[in-house]
């Protein structure tokens, strides 16, 4: 089959282009003073309302929480696909260990098999597996999940909050997935426990979300705010469990990336 | 429990559903696993359903429930309106999920993984149809499409991954300058609700000038892209014609229309809105009759299928823009949107309907070439179907596609022809109906009886179709039928529903007059004579060219490039 040559498929993307600058070319260029309406609302009642010096968490956690819902679900989506999609690859390269010139990685390459992992990851032992890899690995992922929990529960006060948090948990998660392999000492790298902590985190989001509505505070409203006067229990309520269920989630997507469950 | 609080019932529930799915994943196995996977399902598909009976009396009488989420301030919390349109458009929603999810039980995707995300994609239905916020709609809008993504890359067809890739990038790509769109206008405003920013721009000089024009030619063609008119349909076909079944009956019967009602609540309101309701109701027209010249030209079934779905999307939309032309506070433009939602609510019904009973055939007989499977009707026999529910089934279904009395079809578009009577789109439908009684002619190919013994011999006894595939089926089945029947009771519930209570709009409208019966007939013969006319050498050589046209990967960003200037041109002069 001939391909078309280049110029006649650049000529469209090209247009594209253009016809996509000149569109968008009048957001960019105006001129009309910034509203402010928002902003001033919320530097005069924002910590007053939720009771967060960080006025970031104030909004995706206090005004906007069903937007954050939104945002959760989608990474458990994603979340959900790549491990299903990873699953079924999986299974086409384990049928590829029995065959051992898939192992060899030399003769296959005439019927190579779809995968998302590169050739020479296909080896059982992983020669490039270092000793100060593991130890350093061992050491910093306990620190770094304490860190995470740190960013996750202080997200109030401080830049961070759940989102972020969680994926420094999962990064501690990936440095203990790295570290002690025989040895392992933790389950937090066993992609089932991860598995169960994002689902029940995912459940008490959605309960947290309808207790509102269970305490006569309506949908999203603060459940807390029938028990105490602090607002902002409700937020750290919410970052912990975001943060949970994102460093389960992130966590669990990297581990099976590496490949430690078989 | 007050309203303001029930109204997200139809959010909350399938949420919760999800939330029990996917714990009967990770923590139990076995029995116990699958009795929670289905107490999930129920709360979430079955529970809702009592509060819209509820909720009925409450919505016919014109209410509204808006309010903020949280009861946060007016200018920085999340607005929403659950009213008339919001209902009608979760009745469409649930009762295709509900057939779905039961058909997939049958012939799959199943699983606790499967019905959570399937959950997920109902909660963000019914949470985009009832916001009033364009962020808001942005996150549900991203919710319904990385569900409908994990969805279609369920199957295990060939090509699912890949057409679920092409969706996914031409889709993120158009949430992308969707948001571009939304810092346009926040920009301007400073508010994000509806109702804020339309008000807001009244209040600037020019209403905005060309950046609110711009902004929102942004947003209307990335919602265009999701409802798939041309020319910015390129996804559609591979996604709707690889994924499981079940998905394809969702896809192609609720989630490439509840985007569009959801757009009609941001353009009635917006100062430009009706000349952009007016442009997509052109483009609707168009892709009603190009569509179906294309789907008459395929070999796949269900990829015929499926550009009849965007051919159907194309009457619904040529009526939602012209009634958004008018305005659906005047009584032409309520008997338009009641039109345009019938139609999408008939077609959902059997749309859904066609892409069950053909997916139930293919699979028995394992070959989807219309020009090679005859002879399904002793197939589906062989696989233990004794009463030929599946072939009643899909007849039903192309009957009403073909706008056959009394079926739910006829009744739709006899529906939105008396209300675009007069109008450019009413000829481009005509000859569209034409076009869709000729295909499905060709699609009903498949059925025709084979001389005995020339079939495929089976080796071995195959398995008995499993219950809930016949269930589902005879639920849609008999949803089209008494939706035909009951069309003039429904058509007067709707048209209270979407002119919010109010008095009630005078309409002339006999759906089974001699005059509608003549027009029926014309288009049948028609249909017959361009059948005839379609399997001649020339007929078939040129719907071969149409065929094999060049479809490629960039074409999919190229149009939408094209299709979001074209509109912004069109605002602007």
């Amino acid at each position: 089959m001939k391909r078309p040559s280049v110029t006649s498929s650049a000529i469209p993307l090209i247009t594209a282009m253009i016809a996509v600058a000149a569109v968008l070319l009048p957001i960019f260029l105006a001129d009309t003073p910034w509203p402010v309406g928002a902003r001033d609302y919320l530097q005069e009642n924002g910590f007053g309302d939720s009771g967060a010096i960080n006025l970031v968490s104030a909004i995706y956690l206090g005004y906007r929480a069903f937007d954050t819902l939104g945002e959760t679900i989608v990474l458990l989506v994603a979340v959900g696909g790549t491990i299903g999609i990873l699953t079924r690859s999986g299974a086409i390269l384990a049928e590829g260990y029995t065959n051992p010139d898939t192992v060899a990685g030399i003769d296959s390459s005439e019927e190579e098999i779809p995968s998302f992992s590169l050739a020479r990851e296909k080896r059982k032992s992983h020669a490039l597996r270092t000793h100060l890899l593991e130890v350093v690995t061992a050491i910093l992922g306990p620190i770094v999940l304490l860190f995470g929990f740190y960013v996750m529960l202080y997200g109030h006060l401080s830049p961070g909050g759940g989102f972020q948090g969680g994926v420094v948990v999962a990064s501690g998660i990936v440095f203990l997935g790295l570290g002690n392999r025989m040895e392992s000492s933790t389950k937090l790298t066993q992609a089932a426990v991860l598995g169960r902590i994002e689902a029940a985190a995912f459940l008490l989001l959605i309960l947290a979300s309808i207790s509102g509505i269970l305490l006569g505070k309506g949908f999203f409203g603060n459940p807390l705010s029938r028990f105490t006067a602090v607002p902002e229990g409700f937020i750290i309520m919410l970052n912990a469990i975001i943060g949970l269920k994102v460093g389960a989630g992130i966590g669990f997507m990297c581990i099976a990336i590496l490949g430690r469950e078989r | 429990m007050s309203l303001e609080d029930m109204v997200f019932l139809p959010v909350v529930l399938p949420l919760l559903g999800a939330a029990l799915a996917l714990c009967a994943k990770v923590f139990l196995t076995g029995r116990a696993s699958r009795i929670l996977e289905y107490t999930g399902v129920f709360i979430g598909l079955g529970l809702p359903w009592l509060f819209f009976v509820y909720i009925t009396p409450m919505m016919y009488a014109g209410q509204a429930v808006s309010g903020v989420i949280g009861a946060w301030h007016t200018g920085v919390g999340i607005m929403y309106r659950f009213d008339g349109l919001a209902y009608l458009v979760n009745i469409l929603g649930f009762s295709v999920a509900a057939a779905a999810w039961v058909y997939a039980l049958g012939a799959g995707p199943k699983g606790p993984s499967f019905s959570s995300v399937f959950l997920i994609q109902t909660a963000s239905l019914a949470a985009a149809i009832m916001t009033a916020d364009l962020f808001n709609l942005f996150v549900c809008l991203e919710v319904l499409g990385i569900a409908s993504y994990v969805l279609i890359a369920s199957s295990d067809k060939p090509g699912a991954a890949l057409a679920s890739f092409s969706y996914l990038m031409v889709s993120a790509t158009a949430m992308v300058f969707f948001l571009l769109g939304l810092y346009g206008l926040y920009r301007l405003t400073g508010v994000l609700s509806y109702e804020g920013i339309a008000s807001a721009l009244n209040q600037l000089p020019d209403a905005g000038g060309p950046v609110a024009l711009v902004s929102l030619s942004l947003i209307v063609a990335a919602v265009a892209m999701r409802v798939a008119v041309m020319p910015l349909y390129g996804w559609l076909p591979d996604a709707h014609a690889l994924a499981p079944h079940a998905i394809s009956a969702v896809l192609s019967g609720v989630l490439i229309k509840t985007p569009l009602f959801a757009l009609s609540r941001v353009l009635m309101l917006m100062p430009a809105g009706a000349s952009a309701g007016q442009l997509m109701g052109y483009a609707g027209a168009v892709t009603a009759l190009a569509a179906v010249v294309i789907a008459l030209s395929q070999k796949d079934a269900k990829r015929l299928l499926a550009y009849h779905s965007i051919s159907q999307i194309g009457y619904i939309v040529s009526a939602w823009g012209a009634a958004i032309q008018v305005g659906t506070t005047t009584g032409a433009g309520v008997v338009l949107m009641a039109a345009a939602f019938m139609h999408a609510f008939y077609h959902a019904l059997f749309k859904g309907l066609l892409f069950l009973s053909i997916g139930t055939t293919v699979d028995r007989a394992g070959e989807r070439n219309v020009y090679v499977l005859r002879g399904a009707g002793r197939i589906l026999r062989a696989h233990g179907e004794r009463f030929p529910v599946t072939l009643i089934c899909f007849l039903i279904g192309a009957l009403s596609i073909s706008a056959i009395p009394p079926l739910n079809g006829y009744a739709s578009k006899a529906a939105i022809s008396y209300a675009l009577k007069g109008t450019p789109h009413y000829y481009l439908l005509f000859a569209a109906s034409i076009g869709t009684v000729a295909s499905f002619i060709k699609l009903s190919r498949i059925f025709w009886p084979t001389p005995k013994g020339s079939a495929a011999v089976l080796d071995d006894v195959p398995a008995a179709i499993p219950w809930p595939i016949h269930l589902s089926q005879i639920f849609l089945g008999l949803l089209c039928v008494i939706g035909g029947l009951a069309a003039p009771a429904l058509f007067a519930f709707v048209l209270r529903l979407i002119s919010a209570g109010g008095a009630d709009v005078a309409i002339s409208l006999k759906f089974y007059s001699s005059g509608t019966m003549i027009k029926t007939l014309i288009i049948t013969a028609s249909g017959v004579l361009l059948f005839l006319g379609a399997i001649t050498p020339k007929g078939s050589a040129l719907l071969k060219r149409v065929r094999e046209r060049r479809r490629d990967f960039e074409g999919l960003f190229v149009s939408f490039a094209l299709g979001t200037a074209a509109l912004a041109g069109w605002l602007l002069l």
